[in-house]
């Protein structure tokens, strides 16, 4: 083979693998710009458009729907109220998940199956259904009301339904499973023996933890983290039908201006901002992560 | 590392686990002196991994007492006691580097900067891995993973060091490389060592004792030599080197296999009237004409023949009885001759 051909066939060469990724990508890129990609562009020109009472929308285009969200305390209230809630409930969703991983991981295998089992099981319900079950668990002649009463933990009945605890357990208790899987799956691939291993060179259980167990699982943490965040950020039905009727979080207001007041500008708005704080957080926890994206070989 | 000053490095006093019902370790006593390399062997299941993990810490003993330099270990956490292993995967911690996997035991002993950089470097160079101090685990083959692993217990200078079949997972060259490196490395260092496996060869070759187990106890305890050539009882015998089997009867008229069929067998000197278990080596064993003269003598015909580079190997039968024996060249018996199968008394152990 000739110099020439030879630079020409491996300059192909070099093309075909550049386009390998892209190809092996194309389906699931196809899906996400029409089927996500497409929406969040029109919602995108539907923030700017013009609104009048009793008209969902008027084409043109205007900054003051942003400008409304901004200024209106209820809105900036209600952004915070959600990022709080978010953040709280996302932290203890991965501190128990973590937990229930490691344990499901150390356990002998016959005791895995139950616990998959048993992390599987919200995933078989609805929202809906799992709401109509924590208002049965939750008032004050509910289950958890008459457990701490014949525990002797407190004398008279007790309420803890439309409080923010209760939207704060019902959160965590959708995004657990979640959560609980991602953790497992990375436990699963590390050697337990690097427990052992860690023990045998001399460092008490906190400090493998320290220096080996968290380590190996700190991606695991953070996408647990990431799509707990994102799932709360967004939700509507848990918060509102759990929370009290002051806990007025982006998802309500969405539902509200979209549903009750017809504006539909208003709710893109607002929706825009949820997709860029959802970014925001995704864009940072990717940061976070070690530039080793993987340590098993 | 540590100075041979004599004395007990390790000793292990009726020593029991049970996993349920299982009886893993049954009553086992050991004591590995100073600068010794004992191994324990046994098939698997046997029980000589959880004697190790005993030791280790990472398994309770239900009675029983281990004693690491004359103190007794047994009731302290792993972190505590004064062993390194060698584990069969490795475990190198993937997230740091070869020398951040070394200095990890140094660490935890609090050695100071300048003698922690000094051991690194040492353990390293001991292994001959200078030069890899920064790569991650990952980047390695799996050779050069279980140096890592040596360098890193070397490096803690442990009172003993716990090998838990390292060299399984390797293929077979470098399986033999490392074991020779091993056995270099414990003339140089003396270092006081445990080593479990099921290969005979690598005990043979590395141990100053082997210790040969069986269903959570220890058949036998010696010197690869004498554990070869004065095995205690017959699960010895049968586990350490090839041997035949000949399960026979001997009776007044006639010596008879277990289907009742006559066998031509002519022994110096027979056993008591009886079911016994004859077991032979089979590169001891005369074939043919060389067998003229032998004391003990057995009629067998061809059975099929193997070629396994080296040798020939030839499997005859007699009745229900099958025999092997390797041969450098061909005796020139095809399969189907009947021919004569010799040996010497000193090659048979008869066991009933």
């Amino acid at each position: 083979m000739s110099e020439v051909s030879y630079q020409r066939a491996h300059a192909r060469e070099h093309r075909r693998r550049m386009r390998a990724p892209w190809l092996l990508m194309a389906p699931a890129l196809v899906i996400v710009l029409i089927f996500f990609g497409i929406p969040t562009l029109y919602m995108l020109r539907m923030s700017f458009n013009l609104h009048f009472d009793q008209r969902l929308y008027v084409p043109g285009f205007t900054f003051e729907h942003y400008g409304n969200l901004f200024a209106n305390p209820l809105f900036t209230t209600a952004i915070w109220t959600t990022v709080q809630l978010s953040l709280m409930s996302s932290l203890a969703t991965v501190i128990i998940g973590y937990g229930f991983a490691i344990l499901v991981w150390l356990k002998p295998s016959k005791w895995r199956l139950l616990f998959i089992g048993l992390a599987l099981c919200p995933l078989l319900i609805s929202e809906i259904a799992i709401i109509f079950g924590w208002w049965m668990f939750f008032p004050k002649n509910g289950l958890l009301s008459y457990a701490l009463l014949s525990t002797g933990l407190i004398t008279d009945k007790i309420s803890l339904m439309y409080t923010e605890f209760a939207a704060f357990v019902g959160l965590i208790y959708v995004t657990l499973p979640f959560c609980f899987f991602i953790l497992l799956s990375i436990f699963d691939g590390i050697d337990k023996r690097m427990i052992e291993a860690s023990a045998d060179l001399g460092a008490p259980p906190l400090t493998t933890f320290r220096e080996v167990l968290l380590p190996l699982t700190w991606t695991g943490i953070l996408v647990a983290f990431s799509q707990s965040f994102i799932w709360t950020m967004g939700t509507y039905a848990t918060p509102s039908a759990l929370g009290p009727d002051t806990l007025w979080t982006m998802g309500y207001l969405i539902q509200e201006q979209m549903l009750g007041k017809h504006n539909w500008p208003m709710a893109s708005a607002f929706s825009m901002v949820l997709v860029a704080g959802v970014a925001a957080v995704m864009v940072m926890t990717r940061s976070l992560q070690s530039k080793r994206t993987s340590f098993h070989v | 590392m540590n100075e041979v000053a004599g004395g007990t490095a390790l000793e292990l006093q009726s020593v029991r686990r049970t996993f349920g019902t299982i009886v893993a370790v049954d009553n086992v006593s050991l004591a590995v002196s100073r600068g010794e390399f004992v191994t324990l062997l046994g098939p698997s299941g046997s029980g000589k991994t959880s004697t190790l993990r005993l030791i280790g810490g990472f398994e309770k003993l239900n009675a029983g007492a281990i004693r690491i330099n004359g103190e007794r270990i047994d009731h302290l956490p792993p972190y505590q006691r004064d062993t390194a292993t060698i584990f069969q995967s490795g475990a190198l911690f993937p997230h740091k580097t070869v020398a951040e996997n070394v200095a990890y035991g140094l660490r935890m002993r609090k050695v100071a900067k300048p003698e922690m950089g000094e051991r690194i470097r040492q353990s390293l160079d001991i292994v001959r891995l200078k030069g890899f101090e920064d790569r991650y685990p990952g980047q390695l083959s799996g050779g050069q993973k279980q140096r890592v692993a040596l360098a890193r217990s070397l490096a803690v200078r442990p009172a003993i060091l716990l090998f838990d079949e390292p060299l399984s997972s390797l293929d077979l060259s470098l399986r033999l490389q490392l074991r020779a490196e091993i056995k270099r490395l414990h003339d140089e260092l003396k270092f006081s060592a445990i080593y479990v496996t099921h290969d005979q060869g690598e005990a043979m070759a590395m141990s100053s004792r082997v210790a040969v187990m069986n269903r959570g106890r220890i058949e036998q305890i010696g010197g690869p030599e004498t554990i070869f050539h004065k095995p205690a009882n017959e699960f010895v015998y049968n586990f350490i080197g090839e041997s035949c089997c000949l399960a026979v009867q001997f009776g007044a008229e006639r010596t008879i296999d277990k289907t009742g069929e006559s066998i031509d067998l002519a022994l110096q000197d027979r056993p008591p009237d009886g079911d016994w278990r004859l077991y032979i080596r089979p590169s001891r064993l005369k074939l043919a004409e060389e067998a003229i003269g032998l004391p003990n003598r057995l009629k067998a015909k061809v059975h099929f023949i193997e070629f396994l580079g080296d040798v020939y190997r030839y499997h005859l039968k007699a009745g229900a009885l099958e025999i092997f024996a390797d041969r450098g060249g061909s005796i020139g018996h095809k399969i189907g001759d009947i021919i004569d199968v010799g040996w010497n008394n000193a090659d048979m152990k008869a066991f009933r």
